[in-house]
């Protein structure tokens, strides 16, 4: 994974004071993501799968939008390969404030088992990454545990964060 | 190419409007309904796709270059995530091309040979459970998408009861299996193929007569016999077309020669014919399981074959036996070297004709593997068929032909 | 002194090797055992001059010059019913005799019969392109020059397929790494951000069995999890609970004695 010169300890760590403003938006954000479908391979399935008819999605108030301007979630399943890089960050850009990005697998954390010549060794080189869930292919209850622990993350930042918008450089 | 700048970063539409009310749209890598990453550049006039580009890999991952630096065990796990939907039917593609290139293909135990077909005939249940949730997700039917999940979930729990893994499976491995079926598994394989044709009927009961799925189905998507044969298609999308051809019948590998099930074959060669087919391949794929089940219970229990030069012993001798030992130790860290030659293989996976092609130079690592993925030649077919039809029909069309991105760009 | 290096051949090679073991050959068997690839054989070599043939694995295997392909496949295809193109690609070898050997796998429905066609062809010289034969080699074609830079003659639309269309190089030749050379690198990085920064973003982490302890940027450990950036304390945390303590307002509380462990599915 890459080192970039990203200031997460900006805010994250620190138990921010939190007012009950704050509180209330984010409990609206956590409880209300709608997810991007950015399935790109194997583990697009497994995302499908979470959002079907056993492991239910819509139970976290998650609907999977097709356009990036009406998602704040993407979940990037799947191999990134270098072909692919340029839009991922294009779409990831066309996301409005506030967003957050899971990246899901193995091949989307660090390249997977394809250390080769076209595959992007993790999705951090490109966007910024904020939960990070192994697996290959992770099952979808996983999934659901990792948008629960980002559910708990967002719950603890504030809501009106100056934001720097998240960009890598 | 455009190349960005402080200035303009990136270019937003690429609509280009000529004189000629011809408007060229691009139906990116990131689409609802692209069935993975496939990106199409159309060029429409009003409704009507008048040229149409398909541009693919953005999945290449290099499989086959890995390929050439693995050892033949150790590749076997990748060929999992080449069609991702039914994982084991590119194991066994793969593990089937080796064993005859090493030549042990009549040594495999019967036993091994059975569980392979039950997995195989499972995968290609689960496979076609997925083609019609995504191609009646993509159409508009949306509680089908659902539905068949449902079913899809019962089936993988079977797989996950046998090899541990509900998508990737690498059940099959060179010379047999390496698991015997846990207990009670055969009694939930009934109950499974119990159930399907009741909730086949039920898909069918909604679709069939629809009107709407039959205006969206019928006429759309024309593949004569004469295309279908030169373009290479495979599978349901050439038995569609009136080629009555299938591996499983016609080359028979593995036990399917002593099964009996029957082949569907249409003649109409648009979608609602091939809607029709993959329907009932679901039902002769039970009907195979139910076959199995008896013939398991009279197989002795051996499930890897006994080729100590290339293959592994199985674990209780591994586990006692010295020898058997020290064998595997070499099996594993240097690899096994096959016969110098070529093998060129062709299974029939869901999708349609999976070819393995082998190069080796005695090496343990293959000289030259060449995947023959049948999505890679429909969707080469893609350049053709969508002229002349409408915007809407591109997607029935791309959920149609049953492509898997995996195994396109491999 | 550096290692030697074979820059002809650098995928990986077997590190130890018997000095007497010759790998045995896949059995051949002469063409005449079978009848049907007789008569197909003896029709090819009234049309175009043969170098070999033999049957291997019940299957035909034909070598011919690189210049008579088009009149073979047009002849396999219309009188002896090979119509269908199952296969079509490389391989490369360059490191061993400076050729690639291209072949072309057929079938035939109606005699149920697999039929190879071989031949070679030195590093820059093009082969015919049969897109008039067979529409399916279109994109064979295409992937063959993409990944080998094997240039076909007359064909509508050589473009690269799978890569990107500005990548530099023929990636599955054997003299190309997996890793991808200098231009793979940082070709992500160079398209979206610019040069500038490669130093910025870093090489890519190849070696994917590092495991630094003391590194709390790449690696957390379970249920003693630290911030971003600082160092490790050895505390347990409760970062990995479902829910925080106090529960959420309007969300059901999660109450660990409540929950259930099944022993079998439903």
């Amino acid at each position: 994974m890459a080192q970039h010169k990203v200031n997460y300890l900006q805010d994250a760590g620190l138990p921010v004071a939190l007012t009950t403003v704050d509180k209330l938006v984010q409990w609206g954000r956590s409880n209300s993501l709608w997810a991007l479908t950015y399935g790109l391979a194997c583990c697009a399935i497994e995302m499908m799968a979470s959002g079907a008819s056993r492991y239910d999605f819509d139970r976290f108030g998650t609907i999977f939008r097709a356009s990036p301007r009406q998602a704040d979630l993407m979940v990037v399943a799947g191999t990134l390969t270098k072909k692919h890089a340029e839009f991922i960050k294009r779409l990831y850009d066309q996301m409005t404030e506030p967003k957050w990005v899971i990246s899901m697998g193995s091949c989307a954390n660090t390249g997977g088992m394809f250390n080769t010549y076209a595959t992007v060794q993790g999705v951090d080189r490109v966007i910024p990454v904020d939960i990070y869930l192994p697996g290959c292919a992770p099952r979808p209850e996983t999934l659901q545990y990792a948008v629960m622990m980002l559910q708990k993350q967002i719950r603890r930042e504030s809501a009106f964060q100056k934001l720097k918008p998240k960009r890598l450089v | 190419m455009q190349t960005p700048n402080r200035l303009k970063p990136f270019y937003e539409n690429l609509v280009f409007e000529k004189d000629d009310n011809r408007m060229i749209v691009n139906f990116g890598p990131q689409h609802p309904s692209a069935h993975g990453q496939l990106r199409l550049i159309l060029e429409l006039d009003g409704e009507q796709v008048v040229k149409a580009v398909p541009d693919v890999g953005y999945l290449h991952r290099g499989i086959e270059k890995m390929a050439e630096n693995m050892i033949y065990n150790e590749f076997l796990p990748t060929t999992d995530r080449m069609d991702y939907i039914a994982a084991s039917s590119n194991n066994y593609g793969f593990a089937l091309a080796v064993e005859r290139l090493l030549g042990i293909e009549d040594k495999i135990p019967r036993r091994a040979e059975i569980i392979r077909v039950m997995l195989l005939e499972l995968n290609r249940i689960i496979s076609h459970l997925f083609w019609l949730a995504t191609h009646a997700l993509d159409v508009g039917a949306m509680s089908i998408f659902l539905y068949c999940f449902r079913e899809r979930e019962f089936a993988m729990d079977l797989m996950e009861d046998y090899c541990g893994a509900r998508l990737t499976h690498s059940s099959i491995r060179i010379g047999g299996v390496p698991l015997d079926l846990p207990k009670g598994w055969l009694e939930d394989l009934e109950k499974f193929i119990d159930k399907l044709p009741e909730n086949i009927a039920d898909y069918e009961g909604l679709l069939d007569k629809n009107r709407i799925w039959l205006m969206r189905l019928e006429q759309v998507g024309m593949l004569s016999k004469e295309d279908a044969l030169n373009w290479g298609c495979s599978g349901p999308t050439l038995r569609g077309s009136g080629v009555a051809w299938d591996i499983r019948k016609e080359e028979p590998y593995s036990i399917y020669d002593e099964l009996d099930f029957d082949v569907p074959v249409t003649d109409s060669c648009d979608s609602y014919g091939r809607y029709k087919l993959y329907m009932q391949e679901m039902r002769e794929s039970a009907k195979i399981l139910r076959q199995l089940i008896p013939m398991y219970k009279e197989s002795s229990p051996e499930i890897v074959a006994n080729v100590p030069e290339y293959i592994s012993a199985p674990k209780e001798q591994l586990m006692t036996e010295n020898f058997a030992l020290m064998q595997h130790f070499v099996l594993v860290t240097q690899g096994m070297r096959p016969p110098v030659g070529e093998v060129y293989v062709a299974t029939e996976s869901p999708k349609g004709e999976l070819g393995f092609y082998i190069n080796s130079q005695g090496d343990p690592y293959p000289y030259r593997l060449k995947i023959r993925a049948p999505s890679f030649w429909h969707t080469s077919v893609l350049q053709e068929m969508l002229v002349g039809t409408y915007l809407a029909d591109v997607v029935t069309i791309i959920g149609n032909l049953n492509i898997v991105f995996g195994e396109i760009d491999r | 002194m550096r290692a030697y290096q074979d820059r002809k051949n650098l995928q990986k090679k077997a590190y130890y090797s018997d000095r007497f073991f010759k790998a045995p050959p896949v059995p051949r068997k002469d063409v005449s055992t079978d009848e049907i690839f007789a008569n197909d054989l003896k029709h090819l070599k009234s049309l175009v001059k043969i170098k070999d043939s033999y049957i291997e694995l019940d299957q035909l295997v034909v070598i011919i010059e690189p210049k008579d392909i088009c009149k073979v496949m047009l002849s396999l295809k219309q009188e002896l019913e090979y119509d269908f193109l199952s296969e079509l690609s490389a391989t490369d070898f360059l490191a061993k005799s400076n050729q690639f050997e291209i072949f072309y796998q057929l079938l035939s429905m109606s005699k149920r019969k697999r039929l190879r066609v071989k031949y070679m062809i030195s590093q820059d010289q093009a082969i015919d392109s049969i897109m008039h034969i067979f529409k399916s080699a279109d994109w064979a074609e295409r992937e063959m020059f993409d990944m080998f830079g094997i240039v076909a003659n007359n064909h509508t639309y050589l473009k690269r397929l799978l890569m990107p269309e500005d990548w530099v190089g023929y990636p599955l030749l054997k003299s190309y790494p997996l890793e991808g050379d200098e231009a793979a690198k940082w070709y992500e990085v160079d398209k979206i951000f610019g040069k500038e920064y490669r130093d910025i973003i870093g090489p890519e982490m190849r070696d994917s069995a590092t495991i630094n302890i003391k590194d709390t940027k790449n690696f957390a450990r379970v249920k003693h999890e630290v911030p971003y950036g600082e160092k490790y304390s050895g505390k347990p945390t409760d970062f990995g609970n479902y829910q925080e303590d106090g529960g959420v307002p309007l969300i059901s509380k999660f109450k660990k004695e409540n929950s259930k462990e099944l022993n079998s599915r439903k």
